[in-house]
């Protein structure tokens, strides 16, 4: 018997219970209070975002953390503090706020559109009505009427007049709810087009070097790109020759403006464009944007072994940890050449002035001087040999010298070529820049600015349109009528009080004039 | 004009708007508690004549910097400034006549432009690249238009929660005197959504504007900003896709201009959802408030980020 029960009972009060369950979760999400609720915790988890270093916007303060307080950057980390925008509790809470959006305005635009469909109904009790008015008419009803509902019609009244002719009901500021609605659409639009762009796109960094002919490929960015979950490596090819980057500052060390002048080529060679990157102008080529990012210093050198070079071609060179306050100008800039094919193995360390007054001044009073232009560029140079160690990652810009011995050091001017013993040379054979470029790929971005502008486009009314009713009525008066004209306010009703005299002031006029 | 005499112009002008707006202060806190119209004239007069001395301070700034003057953290508190006194003349005295507010508006200019002279003031110079934009021009124009806009929201809300407290209060002191029945915290002149509430129809209790009056005055307020912001982040993300190559990054300044949209949003549909309205609404307004000044000033001052450079 009670084996029976459980059978035939349990199931049933399981499945109303979470149909209760869903109901209530449902209902919940459908209500503002809980939209506002979960509104609010975006804002607040977005702020934990601004005060936790975020990863891709801060890595080397994360670094910090993790190195200076280990404990709270485990916790941190753990709870995705360091990439909230990322994290499993903000998607939950976004994704929990547009399912409420969802439930909210998707029951509103039905009910909106069956509003916009039907014409105002009609009403019995004007005098009931919050704002009532009675005026005598000289004409009879019929025309005071139609009298009427051209003046309503004038004020952008939707009107309806049903039956005898001697009533009508009248509203406007759908517009309201329109925008309202059109506005909370289009934020889905928006997401929608930022997911597309991100998840089919791709951001990446390019360097190149003056001169040199870069094709966009997932090899060439060397690690420094974020290509989206759909992206599918569909990678444009194009190629970009960089002619000339030129950098000029004002006479305050302040900068002027970057300007990268490249030529671009699709991926069978045949010349797309001719361009100038400089910020804030980008330049665009088979839907791939490149931005003006950075630039840097890249001495051309060569190694020689035995007459025989073993390694020529344009380094780059990198500034790092460059102090607060100083300007980076001020310091000099850092790059490796490394001889892994050699045994032992060789690593030349290279500390590159560009302007070799700034070295001067460096030596002569502790001050650098700003190098803005490339004059006389001096390098000095520590050369090591052992083991690279290439096989730990390393950046290729620095040099880890534990299993190695330094076997010499220099200063190298431009074309001069230094001995490094065991019948190695290296050649300091001219310096150019290099540029660094923002290259990326965001197809929803289009979308997202439709949708932003539809945002725009429907927040206006829905904030400012407000909704009237009014309703008119008129019956016989000895050889004339009296109308009666009851309105209602949804919104700002004290500002319709003003209105509606107005508008009855207007009712009667446009009643008389039809008389004879 | 050179630009060494337009900076001087513009210095002298700020002093004699500082000076103006404190006078001003000073009648249209006498105006409030003592109810002499000449105090409110004179405050009034002064302000206009501050406001006007404020605008040359902007202009001359401009000249001597050659360019238009919204480039840095000063120019944005400078011209941030003028824009509540011009909102605040024109919304708040002569559109919806209430007269008792300046003081508190204009106290708040002061400690805006006090804070500008004393923390942010550099020189007149010229913009970096970044920063070299027509999209920069319009998105912080419309950022300091909705930001003055919405701090003067702000300031209204603040007095609409003292008033709305002192007038709980005197209810609650009255109400068992009246009988529990009748609630005297709103006593019939207060027809809330029905007869015009303006200062003048309601016998004066107390010395601010009835709480009311207030809310609907700071609620018209920030729904009149709240559209000007959600442009000036669409301009600024237009902004940040040309010079960055991202439109949006999470870059602090970014985020904290996206917090405050989601606190004033959230305070707007407040308005809207039952048993929220009201004191609950100014509440999420006033966390808004507090959110705009850490967008504006801290994220500049303490934040590290690509809107750094503006500082």
């Amino acid at each position: 018997m009670a084996d029976a029960r459980t059978h035939t009972v349990t199931p049933r009060w399981w499945a109303a219970s979470v149909g209760r369950s869903v109901a209530f979760v449902w209902r919940s999400l459908r209500s503002m209070r809980t939209a506002l609720v979960l509104l609010l915790l975006v804002g607040l988890g977005a702020v934990a975002g601004s005060l936790v270093p975020q990863v891709g916007v801060a890595d080397a303060r994360i670094a910090a953390t993790f190195r200076d307080h280990p404990l709270r950057a485990r916790i941190f980390d753990q709870l995705g503090l360091f990439d909230v925008y990322g994290s499993w509790w903000f998607t939950l809470l976004y994704t929990l706020l547009l399912v409420s959006l969802v439930a909210c305005i998707v029951p509103r635009t039905r009910a909106f559109v069956r509003n916009a469909l039907a014409k105002p109904a009609p009403a019995r009790d004007l005098g009931a009505m919050r704002h009532y008015a009675e005026v005598v008419v000289p004409v009879p009803p019929e025309r005071a009427i139609s009298g009427a509902r051209r003046a309503l019609r004038r004020r952008l009244f939707r009107v309806r007049a049903p039956g005898d002719g001697r009533a009508l009901a009248a509203d406007k500021g759908l517009a309201r709810e329109g925008g309202s609605l059109l506005f909370h659409w289009a934020i889905l639009l928006l997401l929608a087009g930022v997911a597309w762009g991100k998840g089919t796109g791709f951001s990446g960094q390019a360097v190149i070097v003056e001169g040199e002919t870069w094709t966009e490929a997932h090899a060439s960015y060397d690690g420094q790109i974020r290509e989206g979950r759909y992206f599918g490596e569909h990678h444009s090819g194009v190629q970009v020759r960089v002619d000339d980057f030129e950098a000029s500052y004002r006479m305050t060390g302040q900068p002027r403006d970057f300007v990268t002048r490249a030529t671009l080529f699709d991926q069978d060679g045949r010349l797309l464009d001719r361009v100038e990157i400089r910020v804030n102008h980008p330049a665009e080529a088979e839907g791939v944007r490149f931005y003006q990012f950075g630039y840097g210093w890249a001495p051309v050198i060569r190694v020689e072994r035995e007459g025989e070079a073993i390694f020529d071609g344009p380094v780059v060179c990198e500034q790092r940890d460059v102090p607060d306050g100083v300007s980076p100008l001020q310091v000099p800039w850092r790059c490796v050449v490394k001889l892994a094919s050699l045994r032992p193995q060789v690593g030349i360390a290279f500390e590159l002035w560009p302007d070799s007054r700034g070295l001067l001044s460096l030596l002569e009073t502790g001050q650098v001087m700003p190098m803005i232009v490339a004059y006389a560029p001096v390098m000095t140079w520590e050369a090591y040999e052992g083991d690279l160690r290439a096989e730990l990652v390393q950046s290729a810009s620095t040099l880890d010298t534990t299993a190695m011995r330094r076997i010499g050091s220099g200063v190298l001017g431009a074309g001069e070529t230094a001995d490094l013993g065991r019948g190695i040379t290296v050649s300091f054979l001219e310096l150019r820049r290099y540029t660094v470029l923002t290259v990326a790929r965001d197809r929803g971005m289009r979308i997202v600015l439709l949708a932003a502008i539809l945002m725009l486009i429907g927040l206006l009314p829905a904030l400012s349109s407000t909704r009237r009713k009014v309703w008119v009525s008129a019956e016989p008066d000895g050889a004339g009528a009296v109308l009666k004209v009851g309105g209602f306010a949804l919104q700002r009703g004290s500002r319709f009080e003003e209105e509606f005299a107005r508008l009855v002031r207007d009712l009667e006029r446009a009643a008389a004039g039809v008389g004879p | 004009m050179s630009g060494g005499a337009a900076a001087r112009i513009s210095t002298d002008a700020f002093t004699v708007a500082f000076v103006a707006y404190l006078v001003a202060v000073l009648a249209a806190f006498h105006h409030l508690a003592f109810r002499r119209r000449s105090a409110w004239t004179l405050s009034i007069a002064l302000t206009g004549a501050g406001a006007l001395a404020h605008l040359v301070s902007v202009v001359a700034r401009g000249i001597a910097a050659g360019r238009i003057p919204l480039g840095n953290m000063y120019e944005y508190s400078l011209a941030l400034s003028l824009l509540v006194v011009l909102a605040y003349l024109g919304l708040v005295e002569w559109r919806a006549g209430v007269r008792t507010v300046g003081g508190f508006v204009l106290a708040f200019v002061l400690l805006t432009l006090a804070v500008a002279a004393l923390f942010l003031h550099v020189g007149p110079a010229p913009l970096v690249p970044a920063l070299n934009s027509y999209w920069r021009q319009v998105h912080v124009g419309s950022m300091i238009v909705s930001s003055a806009l919405l701090a003067l929201g702000g300031i209204l809300t603040i007095l609409y929660l003292v008033k709305e407290a002192g007038e709980r209060r005197r209810a609650a002191r009255l109400r068992p005197i009246a009988g529990a029945g009748v609630d005297l915290g709103t006593v019939p002149e207060l027809q809330l959504d029905g007869g015009t509430v303006t200062e003048a129809s309601v016998p004066r209790r107390g010395i601010l504007p009835p709480a009311e009056v207030l809310d609907r005055l700071a609620h018209r307020t920030i729904a009149f900003a709240f559209p000007i912001w959600t442009f000036g982040i669409i301009t600024g993300a237009i902004w940040a896709e040309r010079a960055w190559g991202r439109y949006w990054g999470w870059d602090p300044k970014e985020t904290w201009s996206f917090v405050t949209w989601v606190i004033f949003a959230g305070y707007l549909h407040a308005r809207a959802t039952a048993g929220w309205s009201g004191r609950r609404a100014a509440v999420i307004a006033l966390v808004g408030f507090v959110s705009l000044l850490v967008t504006y000033y801290a994220v500049n001052l303490w934040i590290v980020g690509l809107h750094s450079y503006a500082t």
